[in-house]
Order: structure tokens, then C-alpha cells, then sequence
């Protein structure tokens, strides 16, 4: 069953949903980022994005009172939103690797 | 009438006529266009885009006149009743869209398969069979604004149901028409060459079309009713158009930026798959409070906290493949509407859906401004932009492959277009949602979702003052528009450079 927002928590579980987007956002750019340019302090950035991310989801638990199976919901973003940028990385890097020797046929 | 009075009559229409034409000529003269540069698959598609622009300007017209209803409640009433405006206004948006669409893949479609059209002319046909039956649509909705509900208007006057509202025989022409249009796809794939893109396109397009059926029946019992509408709206919008637009994307990226077609493909079926795997499923975030069993609650939370997953992989990949091959661009106008669709279908559909999704919260945003301020957001940011980018491809193709890239003359238009047109949009969200907040706070969640409760939510000063807010940036996306419709007919006029050829690195 599912618990409604409490009236004091309203606005923090629309700022804490919205962060988490955000953060996830800009967690797989500084990322992605980081990788091409390996400067730490940006590795750093990306880290403390998803640190928010992380704060966001714990609020937006507390805030939408999962409990039960609904706290998947917070497990599955922490975890998913800490592998899809590597994975989403390692596709952009995939599927780019022979960019510098095009074959004639996929030239067309 | 005497002959005299109708040798007048036939007067008078006669010169309308001549006057008519010349006005044609003058125009055709001024705008320079030289229809020898298309393909006649080009020709048909540009046919589609014309239509599709008068179609947004409708919707921001009748958009306007609504939107002055809010504040005065007596303008045009029982003239033009807010209902009508507003079924037209977002009739007219998803009408738009899919002329749009179309007109896309007519576009891209000889290109792609390497042959000719090979239902040209019956796709002609069905271009103005569709656009006559839009036509008598939209003037019966501004005829027959009240009466009875029967199975008569159901047939003949609308059918009700908000954003597909034509009436049933329209509802028949339209699937016809777009048999007509999948037929022309299949058939040109298969007499050419098939390509993942293709593949990808025809799936997509049973799919978007088999949909559009389970819209088609009225059912007397709401909760079957809305089940099955939603299939429509919620399945077009969050999986067959994200797809749609992905082949679209894909395609002009293609050409536009010259990135390989290897990539392309993989990413597609990877947004495939993101896509409808939390979108299909994502369709419970409808079924919380309309009499469908209490499972929905769990499903519609947990997969549409998924769907903006494949949004934020885009925006990756966007900025990504901006940066890796910005370059090489001769069209910064259609580059530019291409990233605002990355942001826009980001912030939109992944960052304003997911704020009102979970069931916790929907409970007291469910249809208050809330959902018009994601709604115009999500529709704004994920279609408007990805087909005025295309119309900008097809006006450089048009002027003759002209050269729309930096230190063009006039590029200034383009900028205010996209400034204003955006600023606009975001404008009206922004009032929307506080519109919203106040709506579910007040309305909902201190007094009880009462009638007196929606009242003291409408005549709440931040409600009221929200709606003249959003009056305001209407009009600036009006201005806008205007602004974007002139740039089109203008852009690349005298220009005499060249693009380079752009060929796939
Ligand atoms: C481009 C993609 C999208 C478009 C164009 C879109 C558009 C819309 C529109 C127009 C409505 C209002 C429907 C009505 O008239 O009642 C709506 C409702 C809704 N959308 Fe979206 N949407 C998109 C993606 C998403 C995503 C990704 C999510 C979730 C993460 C989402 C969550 C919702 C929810 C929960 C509602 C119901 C609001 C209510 O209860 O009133 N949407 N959407
Ligand atoms: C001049 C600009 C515009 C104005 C003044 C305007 C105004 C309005 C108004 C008054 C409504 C009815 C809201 C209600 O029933 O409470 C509406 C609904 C809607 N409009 Fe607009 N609009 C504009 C532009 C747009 C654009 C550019 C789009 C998308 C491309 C759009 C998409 C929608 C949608 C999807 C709805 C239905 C939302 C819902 O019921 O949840 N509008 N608009
Ligand atoms: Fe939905």
C-alpha cells in the first residue's frame, strides 16, 4: 500500500524528485566528461553529483514514506543511476572506436 | 435571382479569383524557392510540412484565445466556448506532429531506400483526402459547438476523447490514410534496400498505427473507456514517437553532422529497447485513480521511475556527438533545434514526468496545472523542436544545398526564433507549475479535493496571477513563431555559398 506525502513535505518531494534527475543528468556528463578529460577535479565533480543524487534519493524515501517493496524503487536508482553512465560510456566509446578508419563500404 | 444579379455574382468571384492568383504569383515570386531542387518524394513532404505549420499556428491561435479565458471567463463565451478552443488547440498539436512525421519520412524515405516512391501518386491522393477531412473537422468543431451527445455525433461531430477527438468517419479516413502511408514505406523498402533504420521505422509505424484503433471505441463504462484511451496517448507519446523520432534523429545526424550509420543503428536499438521497456509498462503512471485494479499503483510507479533513463543516455550522447562533430556543420539553425530537443525532451518528459509520477504524490498533482505544465513542456521540448529542426533541413535542400552555417546573413532571425519560441514555452510551464503546486496544495491536500476547495484554489491570487503569466509567455511564443515562419520563408535567400557534402566519417 502506499503512504500519501505528508502536507509539510510536499515541496521537497517535488525539489528531491527533480534532483535526482538532475543529478543523475549530470552525473553521466561529468562522467563521461572525466573520461575524455582526465583532469580530477572533474572526476571529483562527478563524484559529488552522484553524491547528491544519493542525498535526493534518501530524502525523496522519507518524503514519499516508502516502505516494503517500494524502497526497490530507492535501491534501483542508487544502483542503476551509479552503472548507467559507465554503461552509457561504454557504448559512446564502442561505438565510436573506428571513427578515424571509415570502411568504403560504410561510406555509401 | 435575376441573370444580371448572378453575372455580378460570377463577377465579383472571378476577380476574387484573379486576385487570388496574383497574390500566389507575388508570393511564389518572393520567396524565391525553386521546387527543381527536390525529389518528388520531397515534394510531397514539403506539401506535409506546409501543413503542419499552419496546423502550429492554429494550435497557438486557439492556445491564445483560451488562455484569455482563464482570466476573463465572458470572452467569446457562446461564441467560441473554451471547450472548443481547447480541443482544437490540442487537436491541432497532435495533428500538426503527425503531418510533421509524414512528412519526415517522405522526406528521408528515397534516400534511405535508394529508389523511387512507389505509391507517389496515391500518397498524393491521401495528402489531400487528409487534409480536406481536417478541414470540414475543424469547421464542424466550430459549427456545432453544443448539443445532444448520441451516436450521430459521435459519427459526425467529435468523439470525446481529449487530444483524438474527430469524429468516427474522420477516424476511418485518417487509418486509411495512413495505410496508404505505411504501404508507401513498406513497399519502397522493399522494391530499394532495407536498413536497420528502416526496419526500426516500419515496426514503429504498425505499432503507432495498431494503437490508434484502441481509440476508436466508445465504451459506456468510463474506466474501460480510459483504459484503453490512454493506450493511445500515453503509448504514442512514451514509446512509438520516442522511437519515431529516434529514426528521424538518426537519419538526419546522418547527414547533418556525418556521423557513421554503425552507431547510429546501435544507439537506436538501444533506445529501442530503454524505450519500451520502462514506457510500455511506465502506462500504469494513468491507471492510479480511474477504477483499475491497485497493482497499477506499483507498476506505474516503478517502471515510469525507469523512463527517463533513456533520456538522460540521450542527452550523453548528445552533447557527446555535438562536441565530437560540431564542425563539420553547414546548418546551425536545424544543429541548434536539435540540441533544444535533447534538453527539451530531458527536462520535459524525464525531469517534469518524474516529478509528479509516483503515486505518493500524483494522488494530489493528478490533472491540475501540474499536468499542463508537463504537458507543454514534454510536447514543446520532444516534438515541436525535433520537426522545426527538420523543416530547417528541408528549407536548405530547397534553396539548392545553400550554406546555413556560421556568418550567414539574417542568423539573427533564426536566434530570436529559437530564443523566443523556447523562452516562451518554458515561461508558461514555469507559471503553470506554480499554478499547479497551489492547485494540489490548496485544492487537494488542505481541503480535501472538495468542490469549495477547488474554487478557493481558483480564485487563489497566485493561481490568478499565474494565469496572466502564462498569457504573457503565450505571447511570446507567438512572437516567436511568427518570428520562425518568416525566418523559414527567408533563410538562405541570396545566399550563395554552398554546404560542403557531407558524408558519413
Ligand atoms: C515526450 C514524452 C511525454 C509527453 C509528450 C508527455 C505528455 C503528457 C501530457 C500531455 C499529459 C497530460 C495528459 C492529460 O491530458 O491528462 C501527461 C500526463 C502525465 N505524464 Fe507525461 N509525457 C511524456 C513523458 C512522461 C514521462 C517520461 C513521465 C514519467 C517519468 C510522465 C509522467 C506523466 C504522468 C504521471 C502524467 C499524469 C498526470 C496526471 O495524473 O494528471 N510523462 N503527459
Ligand atoms: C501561445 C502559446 C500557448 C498558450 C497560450 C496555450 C494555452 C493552453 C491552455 C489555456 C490550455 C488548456 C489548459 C487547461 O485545460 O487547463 C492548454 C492545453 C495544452 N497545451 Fe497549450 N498553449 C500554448 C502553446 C502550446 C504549445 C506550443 C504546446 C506544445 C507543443 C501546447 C500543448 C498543450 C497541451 C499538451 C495541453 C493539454 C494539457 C493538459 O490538459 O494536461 N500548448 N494550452
Ligand atoms: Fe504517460
Amino acid at each position: 500500500m502506499i503512504e500519501p506525502v505528508a502536507l509539510e513535505d510536499f515541496f521537497i518531494t517535488f525539489f528531491s524528485s527533480a534532483l535526482i534527475i538532475l543529478a543523475g543528468a549530470s552525473y553521466a556528463l561529468l562522467f563521461a566528461w572525466s573520461k575524455v578529460n582526465p583532469v580530477i577535479s572533474i572526476k571529483i565533480a562527478a563524484y559529488i553529483s552522484y553524491a547528491v543524487l544519493i542525498l535526493s534519493v534518501a530524502e525523496l524515501t522519507r518524503a514519499a514514506q516508502f516502505h516494503g517493496y517500494w524502497l526497490i524503487i530507492s535501491l534501483v536508482m542508487v544502483i542503476g543511476y551509479f552503472f548507467a553512465p559507465i554503461g552509457i560510456w561504454h557504448l559512446c566509446v564502442k561505438t565510436h572506436t573506428d571513427d578515424l578508419t571509415p570502411t568504403t563500404e560504410e561510406k555509401r | 435571382m435575376n441573370t444580371n444579379g448572378l453575372n455580378k455574382v460570377m463577377e465579383n468571384t472571378n476577380a476574387f479569383c484573379k486576385k487570388l492568383l496574383v497574390c500566389r504569383n507575388n508570393f511564389k515570386t518572393w520567396v524565391q524557392l525553386d521546387s527543381s531542387n527536390l525529389s518528388d518524394g520531397q515534394q510531397l513532404s514539403v506539401k506535409y510540412f506546409t501543413v503542419a505549420v499552419i496546423l502550429f499556428f492554429a494550435q497557438i491561435l486557439f492556445g491564445l484565445l483560451a488562455a484569455t479565458q482563464f482570466i476573463y471567463p465572458s470572452f467569446l463565451y457562446e461564441i467560441l466556448d473554451f471547450s472548443v478552443n481547447r480541443m482544437i488547440h490540442i487537436n491541432a498539436m497532435i495533428i500538426w506532429m503527425l503531418y510533421g512525421f509524414i512528412g519526415c519520412v517522405y522526406w528521408f524515405l528515397e534516400d534511405e531506400s535508394g529508389t523511387e516512391i512507389v505509391g507517389l501518386k496515391l500518397g498524393n491522393i491521401a495528402f489531400w483526402v487528409l487534409t480536406s477531412a481536417v478541414t470540414v473537422v475543424v469547421l464542424v468543431y466550430l459549427l456545432v459547438q453544443i448539443g445532444p451527445g448520441k451516436d450521430s455525433s459521435l459519427w459526425f461531430i467529435n468523439e470525446g476523447r481529449e487530444y483524438i477527438e474527430a469524429p468516427r468517419w474522420a477516424d476511418i479516413g485518417i487509418v486509411v490514410v495512413m495505410l496508404i502511408f505505411f504501404y508507401n514505406v513498406v513497399a519502397t523498402f522493399s522494391k530499394g534496400k532495407w536498413s536497420g533504420i528502416a526496419g526500426v521505422l516500419t515496426l514503429d509505424l504498425v505499432a503507432l498505427a495498431g494503437l490508434y484503433v484502441a481509440g476508436m471505441f466508445y465504451m459506456t463504462n468510463i474506466t474501460h473507456e480510459q483504459y484503453w484511451w490512454w493506450w493511445v496517448i500515453h503509448l504514442w507519446v512514451e514509446a512509438t514517437w520516442e522511437v519515431l523520432v529516434g529514426v528521424i534523429m538518426a537519419w538526419s545526424l546522418m547527414k547533418l553532422l556525418g556521423v557513421r550509420r554503425k552507431i547510429i543503428q546501435t544507439w537506436l536499438y538501444i533506445e529501442v529497447a530503454l524505450m519500451f521497456g520502462s514506457g510500455i509498462l511506465g502506462l500504469g503512471h494513468h491507471y492510479f485513480w480511474i477504477g483499475t485494479p491497485e497493482y497499477w499503483l506499483t507498476i506505474g510507479g516503478f517502471f515510469s521511475a525507469l523512463e527517463p533513463i533513456p533520456l538522460v543516455a540521450m542527452v550523453v550522447h548528445a552533447v557527446y556527438d555535438s562536441g565530437a562533430h560540431a564542425f563539420k556543420n553547414s546548418n546551425h539553425p536545424a544543429l541548434a533545434w536539435i540540441i533544444a530537443q535533447a534538453f527539451g525532451n530531458f527536462f520535459g518528459a524525464g525531469v517534469w514526468g518524474f516529478m509528479h509520477t509516483l503515486p505518493q504524490i500524483n494522488m494530489f498533482t493528478h490533472g491540475t496545472q501540474w499536468s499542463a505544465s508537463h504537458g507543454h513542456l514534454a510536447f514543446f521540448g520532444a516534438y515541436a523542436t525535433i520537426n522545426i529542426a527538420f523543416f530547417y533541413l528541408a528549407i536548405q535542400h530547397w534553396r539548392g544545398d545553400v550554406w546555413m552555417g556560421g556568418g550567414s546573413q539574417n542568423a539573427w532571425r533564426w536566434k530570436w526564433a529559437l530564443g523566443l519560441l523556447n523562452g516562451g514555452v518554458l515561461g508558461m510551464t514555469i507559471a503553470l507549475l506554480i499554478a499547479g503546486y497551489e492547485q494540489s496544495f490548496i485544492e487537494r491536500a488542505v481541503e480535501g479535493s472538495t468542490w469549495g476547495g477547488y474554487f478557493t484554489a481558483q480564485n487563489h491570487p497566485s493561481f490568478q496571477s499565474a494565469m496572466n503569466w502564462r498569457l504573457f509567455f503565450g505571447g511570446i511564443t507567438f512572437a516567436g513563431f511568427i518570428l520562425l515562419v518568416w525566418d523559414l520563408l527567408t533563410i538562405g535567400k541570396g545566399e550563395t555559398r554552398k554546404a560542403p557534402e557531407i558524408i558519413e566519417s
